[in-house]
Order: structure tokens, then sequence, then C-alpha cells
């Protein structure tokens, strides 16, 4: 009976460590997109700032991916011998928008505001890293709830703590 | 450690490892996909959501909604805190409006039918192909000089698409356009025809009166404009001044009845008598303000001859008559427990004299005549029938019948035998977006869009002591391959051609109701004030969901010729008593009104108020008489009447009376989606083929029933454990003035 418990105990942990494996270093935090785009390029290279392209973070709770008609706006002219362009212009003269995959996913329960932090001068760097440096974008915030509240006690926001604000 | 065991430990420590890790995989969402606009919208912002004014269409009432769109996609539907009917509120019915936009069940394309009448089996076609062939019909129809063989049967529409259904049959040389529905309250119209001079009902002032005697009037539920009248109710109990006073007159207690001061369970049959000997105790006590031209008339209804015949004590009846006369102002409404008789007109017309007497007309906190039509309100034709069509399919009068928005296959009684008479109709068309009983009798079915898809306007039947006029947007682009029904008008008169199409020119339904509203602009001086041209009026118009102008009191009395259509005896039941011992009550369920809601899931959810039965039907017993019968709650029972049988389980209800049952209305649909089908029972079907000779409207209260133990079967589903409080003390009640005492302590 005593070497029963101990068997549930030691497959007990492993079970949990081998989970925090999964979670930690076999998530997919840099998935493969559509098309390679380069935010290194785009922000970094090119110094293009995030609201030229994410047009509705200041004004709505997304920030919003770039409309297909946006990336024609500049790509009808520029690089367009490029094969990934091309693929973005193969879209575009389908009328398909393009399928690109959610790096940043908040369960359905958190009301996230992109408007707010925005507006409250949150770089957007403090929670999606230093955008202006990667090829591929790259999950850099667990976006657990740890994570927020440590960041809404440091800037002392106000009721930042309260459980309706971010559950409503 | 033994070397075995050191393995055993490794190998489970390996297999939960693993485990662990698989879960960990799989437990994760899938990877989700972010899907931009190709070209965006100007006026979307994703994430912020954008409300447009509107009206609420699935009951008459007509209540201001504003819709929450984000994305072009509807998600919410909430009051229009500035419309004058509902005041920002909202019933059931109209929060469930996004149901039906999304519902699965809807009829996505235009249909033409398969299998044989009646079976619902169709195959889908285009617009092209659906109009072609009705519009072929049609023309035919002409050409053989049979244009009166046309039948147009709606709902009772208003508004402009009122008058272009309308247009569109006399143009096309057919005088047949009949509307059709259960609960239109024609008996009160009709009362107040002959009463007040206008086809309609009139504004019940519940809000500034101090004494309300509802004969049978549902109104916090589903009666005439229930959001308007809960409201008022609302004000009159708890607003400014003095706590009125609601008297409820009813065999079965409904959701009013349950908040009311007292309840009043007369005899069914026999509660005009009721009023007639309150209104004559009045007159005999020398309390009556008015009563010069009824004297005569009610010294025939002695309440002492009454209090047997209505089963109610002389006391009582005195008691009431007395203080309804003294309390200034007070009001007595014509409900379904006068109105819905063979003889309801005769009851709403006992109400109005009970007004008349008690000096109720015209006054603040009364009854207030409606006066006030724009030019575009529903019109009753009191001689179109569901009998007089009926009567005309089986002469071979209808040879091509276009059904929209009634669903008489469910709301007349088998006893009509109306399947039959379709039957001898060639050619059915429905413009329904719901396949519901009447619709799967169609040939070809051209699906109109729902409310929140399609244009239109309402006018408010009862007003509100004022003049409204109500816009209804589109505020989504349509879900389906559907048409707006005006629409459906316009390019059909254009396919028939011919005259038809040369009086009805408009490019579109839009722009059709948007002349319409031109012309009651340029009619109505006062919508003119403060705008700057009709433009101007139109944008604010579909801003603010509509024109409403300041509120008229009107005063009228009631005429002498009212008393014409005054029966004076108690309602007939069919049924003898000794084989059938009960009075059969069919009522309007909170959520499934006539059976319109019970196709949207939300409805079907949603705890019926008093008894908090879900998805199916119940019958509602008095505790005494199901003891006498052996019956326990949740019994399955036949209900019969001599004119068919249908079962439910028994719902122990001490608020009826013992010689009453009751059955809601609404489930028992053979169509109507998969939410509706096959669940519960209709008593309709087992109502004997009445309706009030004069108004034409049903009269449900017309049968007694027997009651047997049936095949066990359905499980009656309630949320209840049990309707008693067993002193746990659930509510906490204080006294008014203790209240008072209290919040002066502590302030």
């Amino acid at each position: 009976m005593k070497k029963l418990i101990l068997y549930a105990v030691v497959g007990g942990i492993a079970f949990v460590i081998g989970y925090f494996v999964n979670d930690q270093f076999f998530s997919d935090r840099a998935p493969v997109q559509p098309i390679n785009f380069s935010h290194k390029i785009h922000a970094g290279d090119n110094q293009i700032p995030c609201q030229y392209c994410h047009i509705y973070a200041e004004r709505s709770r997304v920030s919003g991916v770039p409309n297909v008609k946006r990336c024609m706006g500049c790509h009808q002219i520029i690089k367009t011998d490029s094969p990934e362009i091309q693929k973005v212009a193969s879209y575009w003269d389908k009328k398909e928008p393009i399928p690109w995959v959610k790096v940043y996913n908040l369960p359905d329960h958190v009301y996230f505001p992109h408007k707010r932090h925005v507006r409250a001068g949150v770089d957007c760097k403090n929670c999606h890293g230093d955008v202006a440096s990667m090829a591929r974008i790259e999950k850099v915030s667990s976006l657990q709830m740890g994570w927020c509240l440590s960041c809404h006690t440091k800037r002392e926001v106000k009721n930042g703590r309260d459980c309706w604000t971010c559950h409503k | 450690m033994k070397r075995r065991d050191f393995l055993k430990f490794i190998g489970i420590g390996g297999v939960g490892a693993g485990a662990g890790f698989v879960l960990g995989k799989v437990s994760k969402p899938p990877g989700a996909k972010l899907i931009p606009y190709l070209i965006p919208p100007e006026d979307i912002v994703p994430g912020v959501a954008t409300w447009y004014a509107s009206v609420c269409t699935l009951c008459g009432a007509g209540c201001g909604t504003l819709v929450r769109v984000m994305e072009g996609r509807a998600k919410k539907v909430e009051g229009n805190p500035g419309h004058p009917v509902n005041r920002g509120g909202l019933c059931a019915l109209g929060q469930s409006s996004v149901q039906a936009l999304y519902n699965p069940d809807r009829i996505t394309k235009p249909l033409k039918r398969k299998g044989p009448r009646g079976s619902g089996e169709y195959a889908e076609i285009t617009w092209d192909e659906a109009l072609k062939t009705l519009a072929g019909n049609l023309t035919e129809l002409k050409s053989k000089n049979e244009s009166e063989k046309l039948h147009l049967l709606a709902s009772p529409l208003g508004g402009t698409i009122d008058r272009l259904a309308g247009e569109f049959v006399s143009a096309f040389g057919s005088s047949n356009y009949s509307h059709y529905g259960l609960f239109q309250r024609k008996n009160l119209a009709f009362a107040n025809l002959s009463a007040m001079g206008t086809a309609s009902v009139p504004h019940y002032d519940i809000e500034n009166t101090k004494y309300l005697l509802s004969f049978g009037a549902d109104f916090a539920s589903t009666w005439v404009s229930p959001v308007n009248y809960s409201n008022g109710y609302g004000k009159m109990r708890q607003g400014a001044g003095e706590r009125g006073k609601l008297v409820q007159v009813e065999p079965r207690l409904s959701l009013t009845g349950a908040s009311a001061d007292e309840w009043v369970p007369a005899k069914p049959g026999t509660e005009a008598l009721l009023a007639l000997a309150i209104a004559n105790t009045i007159v005999e006590k020398g309390l009556a303000r008015d009563a010069s031209a009824w004297r005569g008339v009610l010294s025939r209804y002695k309440a002492k001859d009454a209090a047997s015949v209505c089963d109610v004590s002389v006391e009582r009846i005195e008691a009431m008559a007395v203080e309804f006369a003294r309390t200034r102002p007070s009001l007595a409404i014509a409900g379904d427990s006068v109105s819905s008789y063979e003889n309801g007109v005769s009851g709403a017309i006992a109400v109005n004299i009970l007004n008349q007497v008690a000096g109720n007309i015209g006054i603040i906190g009364g009854v207030m005549p409606n006066g006030d039509d724009l030019g575009n309100g529903k019109k009753i034709d009191f001689g179109r029938k569901i009998s007089t069509l009926i009567s005309a399919a089986n002469a071979g009068k209808i040879k091509t019948l276009i059904v929209y928005g009634a669903n008489p296959v469910f709301t007349t009684p088998k006893a009509a035998r109306l399947e039959e008479a379709l039957s001898k109709v060639p050619f059915i068309a429905s413009f329904s977006s719901f396949m519901d009983e009447t619709t799967a009798h169609a040939d070809i079915i051209l699906p109109a869009h729902t409310s929140l898809e399609d244009w239109g306007d309402d006018f408010p039947d009862p007003g509100v002591a004022a003049p409204v006029a109500s816009l209804i947007q589109p505020v989504v682009g349509p879900v389906f391959d559907t048409k707006s029904l005006g629409d459906i008008f316009i390019e059909l008169a254009k396919a028939v051609g011919g005259n038809v199409a040369g009086k009805i020119n408009a490019p579109n339904f839009a722009e059709y109701l948007k002349a319409s509203w031109k012309g009651l602009y340029s009619r109505n001086r006062e919508m003119a004030a403060g705008t700057l041209g009709f433009e101007d009026f139109w944008n604010k118009a579909l801003q603010r969901g509509g024109w409403w102008g300041p509120s008229r009191k009107r005063t009228a009395t009631v005429s002498a010729r009212a008393g014409e259509h005054l029966a004076g005896t108690p309602a007939r039941f069919e049924g003898e008593e000794a084989q059938y011992p009960f009075y059969l009550i069919p009522y309007a369920q909170t959520a499934y009104m006539d059976g319109r809601g019970a196709n949207l899931p939300w409805l079907q959810e949603l705890p019926d108020p008093m008894t908090s039965v879900v998805w199916g039907t119940w019958v509602e017993i008095n505790p005494k008489t199901a003891a006498s019968l052996g019956l326990k709650e949740g019994d399955m029972v036949n209900i019969e009447s001599p004119f068919g049988k249908i079962s439910a389980p028994v719902y122990l209800y001490p608020g009826i009376r013992p010689d009453t049952v009751a059955v809601p209305i609404g489930q028992g649909h053979s169509h109507y989606g998969r939410y509706a089908k096959g669940r519960g029972a209709n008593p309709i079907e087992i109502l004997p083929f009445k309706e009030d000779p004069l108004s034409g409207e049903a009269a449900l209260n017309s049968t007694r029933v027997r009651i047997t133990r049936g095949a066990t079967g359905e499980r009656m589903v309630k949320m209840e454990g049990s309707t008693k409080e067993l002193g746990r003390g659930i509510v906490q009640t204080v006294s008014p003035s203790e209240f008072k005492r209290m919040k002066k302590e502590v302030v």
C-alpha cells in the first residue's frame, strides 16, 4: 500500500514536470506564418512606426492586423520581384485575406484593451519585446495574470488590482 | 532500494512525464488565425461596437431597440431609452431577436416543393426562378380574368410595408388582402370603435392611475404592449405619490395577477357580468359620475344576482364598486378574461361602460383614446376573418395564396379544417424566413429578411397618447440569400408587368420607404419643426430610431351606441359539464406568445415566470382537483375536449380555480425548426372553431375538457424544487412606514 502511494507520487510529480517542459520549452512561441514577414525590415531597418500598420491600437480593444490593401499600398511598387511579396500579391489578386497565425492569445474571460495601454503611454515593447529586431515575430511575455499584475502594481494603476478591471 | 524498484520508479516517472507532456500539447488552443480585412470598411473599427436604432417586430407593440453591432455582426439587442413606447426596456422575446437572425433553421434560399404538401421537402432554386415562377402563376391568373382569386394573408403588419402589400394586391386587381394572428385584440378595437369612434386599442394610462381593475390583462407579460405597461405599472406602484392598487379578475393567476393586491377568480365566462354588476352598484350607491345613458341598461345587473353566477360574494362586489368609484383616478382594463370569449366584444363594451360610469374616459390615469394616427397605422378590417378565408378556399375562390408572417395552420383549431381548405388552393407561396406549419404547405418559398436585416417603419398601436413614427433599418447585411420583404413585392410587380409594375415603380423598398416618409414629413407640420429639410429629418430619425411628438391628452365620451352589442349573458363553453367538468383556459405564455418564440432556444430555456417549467408544455391544475383525480405533479394526463385530445404533464397550481385547467400556448409544433419541432402540445388544436362574430377575433376560452390519466412519457423539467418557501425567509419584507423610518435612521 505504502509503495502504491509512492508510485502515485512519483508518477504525479513526473506528470507535472512533463507538462511544464512542454509548456516552457516546446510551445510554438514563434509560429511559421503564411508569409515570411519580417518586422526587422519594416520596424527595424525602415523605422516604420507600429501604428502605421496596426491602425486601431489607439482607438480600439484590438490593435488590428494590417488589411491586405495596406500591404499592397506600398508593395505595388516596392520589391515586387521578391517571392514573398508575390505571395502577398497573389492573395490580393484572389481577393483573399492573409491567414496570419496568432502569436499572442488571450482567453475570452480576460478583457484587454490596447487603447487604454497605448493611451497610458505604455510602449509596445513592454509587452511585445524588441519587435524591431525580430525577423519572425516571437512571443516574449507569458500573458499570465501574475505578469499583468506585476506591471499594474509597479505602475500603480488605479483599480489595477481589482478583479473587475480585467474580468468583466 | 532494490534494483527492481528503481526500474519501476523510472518506468512510472517516464510514463507520467510523457502523459503530462502530451496533455500539455493537446490542451493548448489550436493555432488561432488572425484574419485581416482585405479592404477595411471605413465606418468599422474592429473591437469597437456600433449601435443602430431600430424597432423590434417580434410582437405588435413596436418597442424601440438599439442593436449592438461589431464587425458587421449583430451581437445584442437592447431597448432604446429614448423611445416613448418602451423607454429603454425590452422583453425576452425582443432580446432573442438575434437568435432569429442567426437561427440555424432559417430558410436560406428560395425553395420549390419536392414532396407532397405539408411534408416540408423542398429543393433549392435561384431568386430568378422563384420570382419567375410566382410571376408566371400571377400572370396566368390575370390572363384568365381571375385576378380576384389572388389572396394575400399577412400577420398584422402596419406602416409602409402594409401599404405596399395592399397596393400590390389592389393593382393586381384583387381586393383580398387580410391580416391574421392570435391576440390581435380586435374585440377591444371593435368595442372602442362603437364607443369612441376609433378602431384601435386605447392608451391605458396605468402609470397615473391609483386603482387598476384588470380583467385578465396579463400586461406584465404578454398583453398588447407589455414593456410599456410594465414601465407604467412600476411607476404606479413605486413612483412619486401614493401607491396605486391593482385588482386582477381572472380564473388563472397570471404573472400580473401574482403581483396584484387582490385576485378575484370569477367563474370563467361571467367576468363581463361582474363588470356590469360593479357598474350597477356604483350607480345604485349614487357614486356614478356619468351614468345618464346606462342607468336603464345597468339596472338589470344586480350585485346579488351576479354574485351567484360569477362566484364572487356580494360584499366583495360592493367593496370593489365603492373603491373603484371613490379612488381617483381609477381604471378598468378589458383583458383576456372578458374578451377571449365568443362574445368578447360584448365583454370589452361592458368594461368601457364601467369606465364611463366611474368617469375614467379621457382623463389622466384613465382611458385615453388614440387619435394621433400619423396616417400609416394598422387598420383593422373586421370583415376579413380566417373563417371567411377558409370558406373562400373551400368554394374554390382562391387560386393563389401568398402568406407572410401569419401561421394559421398552427393557430387555428383542428375543427376549422384549415389544412383541408388549403389543399383546395392550387398554388401557395410563402415569404416566411422559417419553415412554420403554414409555410410547409407552400409550393414555393421566397424567404424574406428578418427585421434586423430589413427596412421598415412602425406606428405603435396602441399609441402612447403621443404621435409616434419609428424606423426599422438594416443593422447587418443579409446573413443568407434572402430578400427584403418590400423588395420581393417590388420585383414581383416588375415581373408581372402591366399596370402592377406601373403602380409600384420604386427602384427598391428603401427608396419606397423614404418616399413614404417624405409624404409623412410634408403632411405633418410638427415633424418638420427644428429640421433643415427632409434629408436632415430623415438622418435624425434614423439616428434616434424615429420621430415622436409631445404627448397629447385627448378626451372623449362613450357614445350611447356603444351598448348596442352588449350581450349581457355568460359566455358559452362547448361540452356538457357532466362529461367535461373543467373549463380550459389556453393562455399566451411570456416567451412563446402565439408560438412564434418556440424556435428560439433562449426562450425555450427561459423558465416560465409562474411555474419555472422549461422546454415543454404543462397543464395547470388546482392541487385540490388533482387530489380528487388522484394525480400528482408531473403525471401525464390527457386533456380531452369534444374536438380532440392532447397530453401534457400536470403542474399543481394553487392559483387556479378548482373547476378550471390552463395550458400555455406555443409548443406542439410539427415544423418550425429543431428547437420547436415535436416538443409539447398545442392546446389550440382541441378548441372549437369559434370567433367573435363582430370582430373576428379567435375565442380561445370556449370549451370544457375532461382530464384522464395518460400514458407515461414526457418528463416535466422545471427549475423550482418546491413552490413553498418553508419558513426560510427567502424574501425579506418590511412595511412601507417601517422602511421610511429605517431610511431616516440610516441617513
